[in-house]
């Protein structure tokens, strides 16, 4: 498995080259690689049949369990089978549909193959997520093309965000579920599945992540507006493939889950409502691709109803329905495609006679769509046998699963007919559109896949061998029910029949259905609330940022502090027993000191004049110096004495160059007492833990030693010894920041272009930012 | 071998001095500072094997016994970072030097690039690896004023106003610091790490959170946490690309280092932290918001970087080893994605001839490469497996729910929702840099800043650089396996301090509270 995939992964990055060198017929070489993984497949289900399961693993990080392990048990072969096939049948098509993005297309095509391979072997929830998320980003690129066309990006980010919300929400339910079980790995949780707790929201979760994967309501709007990208792609990914990770997560997850109360009904519910719904809307489309893409958002909707089920025989329909719906809807996207490459429309208004023009091509589109409908000798037709009966034995709310399910199956008839119809009819009224005839290799990957839809039908011990090992997670009814085309004349054979007929009933009525339909109020549209969601989210962002982000220096600082104040500022308040400020050794002349450095303090906040300001910030640092040779600190002093002397005569040199007055204040009270609540307050609250801290020491500071060890430094001076030898490594940081200081204003003062600089523009963008703030307030 | 813990520092210091007395030779100058990181990185490998053989490697500087001097403490998680950080400097340094920022535009007397970026990364691996609070301060400092001179190099009016806002903020930061460290003396007597965490815990509880408290504004400023980063997003963009690189990667991971040592080795606490855990989920959705609001691909990526700092807060205001694992992982992700992701952005605007994103498109067509280098980091700060940043997140996510309470639980989904849209602000910045039709600089815009290199060729050192920090990034996810191992250890060595603790202090004095 391993190396199949990483195969894949390399072969990708040669793609492009490859269809440089050989032009778009170099993919279907590069088709070999997802036919040569089916081969490898089908020499593995013999093993399936004796029990032999291959399993591989390769440890990522073992301290976090994250690991891949991979594990080839019924239900992993069965969608690698599909997914390889297809894969093949795809990239060969896309040999003779790709043009000049042939090589990128390609490329990501291989590289979703790989990342489908991975995801559906996988035995570790971690490893499924990696190649779920793959499969997503694949599905970005692949649908954004070249991102020329606005329609295509929205698209692509618009799938790209749902399924990635479903895909992170799922990965938190990931993360609960495997430490709720103590691992990670797949068949240990589903050996023995944990119980209460956070499993119920794990499960939940998961559902959500499924769902969007899968196009389930109301998440479903991303699946039609993809059909924006090449039909190779939706094909593959959007039909046959990555939309099926969901409710292959389902099927894989719920015979561990089913326990939990909600997970059975939520999933029939959401199912069947899809089913209908999407039938219903896929009814009304007039481009050929998206009423496929309802068709398939419907027909997983079945899918999610049966694997959520959790019965034996629902599981198998699931496992069956699964590869039928595979088979039948590439076909039918594969044909849409060749109608629209030769034909030069998909519009079922505008095709006509498309049919008679090319007979082969519509006997394919007719197998693949008989296969859809239901209609026997055809996979379909087992599948929905196998539904029937799967619900047809039990209570009541079995019952109304049964009606709601012969409701989207009559729709599905109907579609299917409409398909047909639109694509190949003579319409009266239209002229036969004129259509150039395709290659047989380009036909060849859509009749394999459809004849195969047959081939499975007429023989349906393949399907029992895939599927029934899975159905076996579940107990087994008394009466085990094998899939054939012949099981009596049942009851469920009179419903296929009744459903079909009515389904063409429907289909002939569709017109008057319509003008109903018309008169009936609209359905709430997921499509706009999606829109509106996003549109919501900026408008907040924007907003949210608009009042935050002010630009204003003085409002940040005033935040900082006021942080300062609610944060450590409380927790000293209360949650501590201050001290009462009463040093011992006052000193007479410790008093004058404090009120001139606190008067001068008071004076800087009151201050118009840049000048006086400066001086009176100078007055603060001669007095803190003061109160310094009070403490017999003489060096200490003599230094700041000399440090405020340089910055005040540099300051006032400087001041030269600016205005005399502050650019005047706000007179607005509301936005200064903040402010002198910030500087009050956060003096107050240094002064105070100061005090209470000095008050909790208990044992004798580091500073004793330096006065002892001070001759062993060589030093007669404890300031000298400090700076010099104690701590000399601090002493070497600074003088390196006053060294890469000094750079730094050579750097913005020798300039020798200074003009580059313009002081008035400086105050144009301070005003500015004055005024954001103002409009804040 | 203790002796090669001052490398990292001494080596830079002596290269920044050298760097401005051999300005005027050309070449010297030009290989100095790579051939100096590249001796930082050998040692700093070295020493991360031995600390992760042997236990925190400890030198006291000077001789003196502990706490009389300086001590200089590599344990796993600095050595760590400590590689980190060199490869990301490294990376940077090059693309600086093919960038040309290393010359200014005007003629200036003295030489600034080269000493101040060898002391900005003196400073960075000082302050990985001091063990003592005051000299992380001076480390911090160093750090800054180099930031200082760095953010204005050639200076225009954006980026002097841009530099006052960042060098005022970061001075408050400072200043708080420096109080905090008077008063943790106070209380304390002593300013070494080891010795504070015994003697902190004799102290009264109040007093002792007041002070945590004090410590976690300080570092919450420099971390850009919120409410404190408003400087951030106003300043870090209109640097010079590759500082902004630098200083994005780096600076504020410093501040989180910082917490990350303070916190655990100071305040341990029995359990997950409530506030923290408040401002965590805060940082992140406030940052996530403000990128989603901003068209300016610097900008966004500066509130993406604020953002997921809430992923680191969240590592540790869980404070076991799970989430502190993930916080280590978290930082080694975010320190290469982030300088990727800047570098990237300024080959992008380079090429766009504009910042705007909305004014680029179509770079898909016309620069393939770069799409290519855009999209793995971007994947990564997403948070899609397998790239680093899935890592990182998987580890906080498991930590999260380990912690089974509800607001740990509200972290989680916290932690889902910001990787969304996180990817939904890069997922539109691509749709809008790369795709549509292709304008800027092929329409005959010029480059706001200055790229003096005219083509990718003529200055392989631009997308080189580039490439081997975005390899790097890819390399973290290639070797998830060992680096979490190393994580794990990293997080019991801070969950428990003891090791570091009798490291410094030395048996006869271990056993602290």
């Amino acid at each position: 498995m391993l190396f199949l995939i990483a195969v894949h992964l390399a072969l990708a990055a040669v793609v492009p080259l490859l269809v440089r060198r050989l032009g778009p017929r170099g993919l279907l070489g590069v088709a070999l690689v997802p036919a040569i993984t089916f081969g490898w497949a089908l020499t593995q289900v013999p093993g399936l049949e004796r029990g032999a399961i291959h399993q591989e693993t390769l440890t990522w990080s073992a301290g976090l369990d994250l690991r891949f392990d991979f594990r080839l048990d019924a239900l992993a072969l069965l969608m690698l089978l599909l997914v390889s096939g297809v894969g093949a049948a795809v990239l060969a098509y896309s040999a003779y549909y790709l043009g000049g993005d042939a090589g990128r297309v390609g490329a990501l095509l291989l590289v979703f193959a790989g990342a489908m391979a991975g995801l559906v072997t996988a035995d570790h929830l971690v490893t499924l997520y990696v190649f779920w998320e793959l499969t997503t980003v694949c599905s970005f690129l692949l649908i954004g093309e070249q991102g020329i066309k606005e329609q295509s990006r929205r698209a692509a980010i618009q799938a790209a965000l749902v399924t990635m919300l479903g895909g992170l929400l799922m990965l938190l339910g990931f993360v609960l579920l495997g430490e709720a079980a103590g691992t990670y790995r797949l068949s240990e949780i589903l050996a023995a599945p944990p119980h209460g707790g956070t499993v119920p929201a794990a499960a939940a979760l998961i559902l959500l992540g499924a769902f969007t994967k899968s196009a389930q309501l109301p998440f479903h709007p991303w699946l039609p507006a993809a059909m924006v990208a090449p039909t190779p792609v939706s094909a593959y990914l959007h039909a046959a493939a990555m939309v099926k990770a969901g409710v292959y997560l389902i099927a894989r997850l719920t015979p561990g889950l089913a326990d939990v109360p909600f997970w059975r009904p939520v999933a029939l519910t959401v199912g069947l409502l899809t089913l209908i719904v999407a039938a219903w809307r896929a009814l009304r489309e007039t481009d050929l691709k998206k009423l496929l893409a309802y068709g398939t958002v419907s027909e997983l909707g079945l899918l999610t109803a049966l694997f959520g089920a959790a019965t034996h025989t629902a599981a198998l329909a699931g496992a069956v329905m699964l590869l039928a719906h595979g088979l039948f809807k590439a076909t039918l996207f594969l044909v849409t495609g060749i109608v629209d490459h030769q034909a030069g429309s998909r519009d079922l208004r505008e095709l006509s006679g498309v049919g008679q023009r090319l007979p082969a091509l519509s006997a394919v589109a007719v197998l693949a769509a008989a296969s859809m409908a239901g209609l026997p000798p055809f996979l379909g037709y087992l599948g929905k046998e196998a539904t029937y009966e799967a619900f047809w034995h039990g209570d009541t709310p079995d019952h109304l699963v049964l009606v709601a399910l012969a409701v989207g199956f009559v729709l599905t008839v109907a579609y299917s007919a409409r398909f047909l119809w639109g694509a190949f009819a003579h319409k009266p009224g239209v002229a036969a559109t004129k259509v150039t005839l395709p290659a047989t290799g380009f036909v060849l990957p859509a009749g394999v896949l459809g004849v195969a839809g047959l081939l499975f039908g007429l023989w349906p011990h393949a399907s029992n061998v895939l599927a029934t090992p899975y159905a076996d997670h579940y107990p087994s009814p008394v009466e085990r029910y094998h899939l054939a085309l012949w099981q009596g004349l049942t009851p469920t054979l009179v419903l296929s029949a009744l459903v079909i007929v009515l389904g063409l009933v429907v289909y002939a009525g569709l017109d008057r259905i319509t003008a109903v339909r018309q008169r009936l109020p609209a359905l709430p549209d997921a499509e706009r609330a999606f829109e509106r969601t996003v549109r919501g989210v900026n408008q907040i962002a924007v907003g949210a940022t608009r009042y935050t982000q002010a630009g204003s220096l003085p409002l940040y600082l005033t935040t900082i502090l006021l942080v300062v104040l609610v944060g450590p500022g409380t927790m000293l308040l209360f949650g501590t027993t201050l001290a009462s400020p009463a040093p011992p050794d006052l000193v007479a002349v410790q008093l004058p000191l404090a009120v001139l450095v606190l008067g001068a303090a008071l004076g800087v906040l009151r201050a118009r004049n840049r000048l006086s300001a400066v001086l009176m910030v100078g007055v603060v640092g001669y007095g803190v110096a003061g109160l310094f040779v009070v403490h017999g600190a003489p060096d200490l002093a003599l230094t700041q004495f000399l440090v405020e002397t340089l910055t005040l005569v540099v300051v006032v040199l400087v001041l030269r160059r600016m205005p005399v007055r502050f650019t005047p204040l706000e007179r607005s009270w509301r936005l200064r007492w903040p402010r002198w609540i910030a500087a009050l307050g956060v003096g107050l609250f240094v002064g105070t833990f100061a005090v209470t801290a000095t008050a909790a020491r208990t044992v004798p500071a580091v500073s004793r030693e330096y006065a002892d060890r001070s001759e062993e430094a060589g030093a007669r001076n404890v300031v000298n010894a400090i700076l010099v030898d104690f701590r000399a490594l601090d002493t070497l940081g600074e003088i390196s920041v006053l060294a890469v200081t000094a750079v730094g204003v050579a750097s913005l003062v020798l300039v020798t272009r200074l003009s580059a600089i313009k002081p008035r523009r400086v105050r144009q963008h301070a005003a500015h930012n004055r005024r954001t703030e103002e409009d804040r307030r | 071998m203790n002796v090669l813990l001052a490398v990292p520092v001494l080596l830079p210091v002596l290269a920044a001095g050298s760097a401005m007395v051999l300005a005027r030779f050309r070449l010297t100058s030009l290989l100095l500072g790579p051939v100096i990181l590249l001796a930082v990185l050998g040692t700093a490998i070295a020493l991360l094997v031995l600390a992760d053989q042997h236990g925190p490697l400890v030198v006291q500087v000077g001789d003196w016994p502990v706490p009389i001097g300086i001590t200089l403490v590599a344990d796993r998680l600095s050595a760590l970072l400590l590689v980190v950080s060199t490869v990301v400097t490294l990376a940077v340094l090059l693309f600086a030097l093919g960038q040309r920022v290393t010359e200014t535009r005007y003629r200036v007397f003295v030489p600034v690039f080269h000493p101040s970026y060898l002391l900005l990364v003196a400073g960075i691996n000082l302050a990985f690896l001091a063990g003592d609070l005051f000299n992380l301060f001076v480390a911090i400092e160093m750090m800054l004023a180099a930031s200082y001179v760095l953010i204005t190099l050639d200076p225009t009016t954006v980026r002097v106003i841009a530099g006052m806002t960042y060098t005022v903020s970061s001075l408050t930061s400072s200043l708080l610091f420096l109080t905090a460290i008077g008063l943790v003396y106070a209380a304390t007597g002593t300013v070494n790490l080891a010795d504070l965490s015994a003697k902190l815990a004799a102290l009264p509880v109040g007093l002792r959170a007041a002070l945590a408290l004090l410590l976690l504004v300080v570092f919450g400023i420099k971390a850009a946490m919120v409410p404190l980063h408003f400087w951030l997003p106003d300043s870090y963009p209109t640097a010079p690309a590759p500082i902004t690189a630098v200083l994005a990667a780096l600076l504020t991971k410093v501040g989180v280092y910082a917490m990350l040592r303070t916190q655990t080795l100071l305040f341990p606490r029995p359990d997950f932290w409530p506030l923290l855990l408040v401002l965590a989920l805060a940082t992140m959705a406030v940052g996530i918001m403000g990128a989603i609001a901003q068209d300016d691909i610097n900008r966004m990526l500066s509130f993406i970087l604020v953002s997921h700092i809430g992923f680191l807060l969240l590592g540790l205001a869980l404070f076991n080893v799970a989430g502190l694992t993930g916080a280590i992982l978290y930082m080694i992700h975010h320190i290469t994605a982030l300088a990727a992701m800047f570098l990237v952005s300024a080959l992008i605007v380079w090429r766009a001839g504009t910042s705007a994103m909305r004014e680029m498109g179509g770079l898909v067509r016309t620069d393939p490469g770069l799409a290519a280098l855009f999209s793995l980091p971007a994947m990564s700060l997403a948070g899609l497996p397998p790239l680093s940043g899935f890592v990182a997140k998987f580890a906080l996510l498991r930590a999260s729910v380990d912690a089974a309470a509800v607001l740990t639980y509200t972290l989680a989904v916290a932690a889902v929702l910001t990787s969304l849209l996180t990817l939904y602000a890069l997922g539109r910045a691509w749709s809008r840099i790369f795709w549509g039709e292709p304008r800027g600089a092929s329409a005959g815009r010029e480059a706001p800043d200055k790229l003096k290199a005219r083509t990718w060729m003529s200055s392989p050192l631009l997308p080189g650089a580039t490439a081997v920090l975005v390899a790097s990034g890819v390399l973290v996810a290639v070797l998830a396996g060992p680096l979490t191992g190393l994580s794990q250890r990293a997080a019991a060595d801070l969950a428990n301090p003891q090791q570091y603790r009798s490291a410094v202090l030395g048996g006869e004095r271990d056993g602290g509270p």
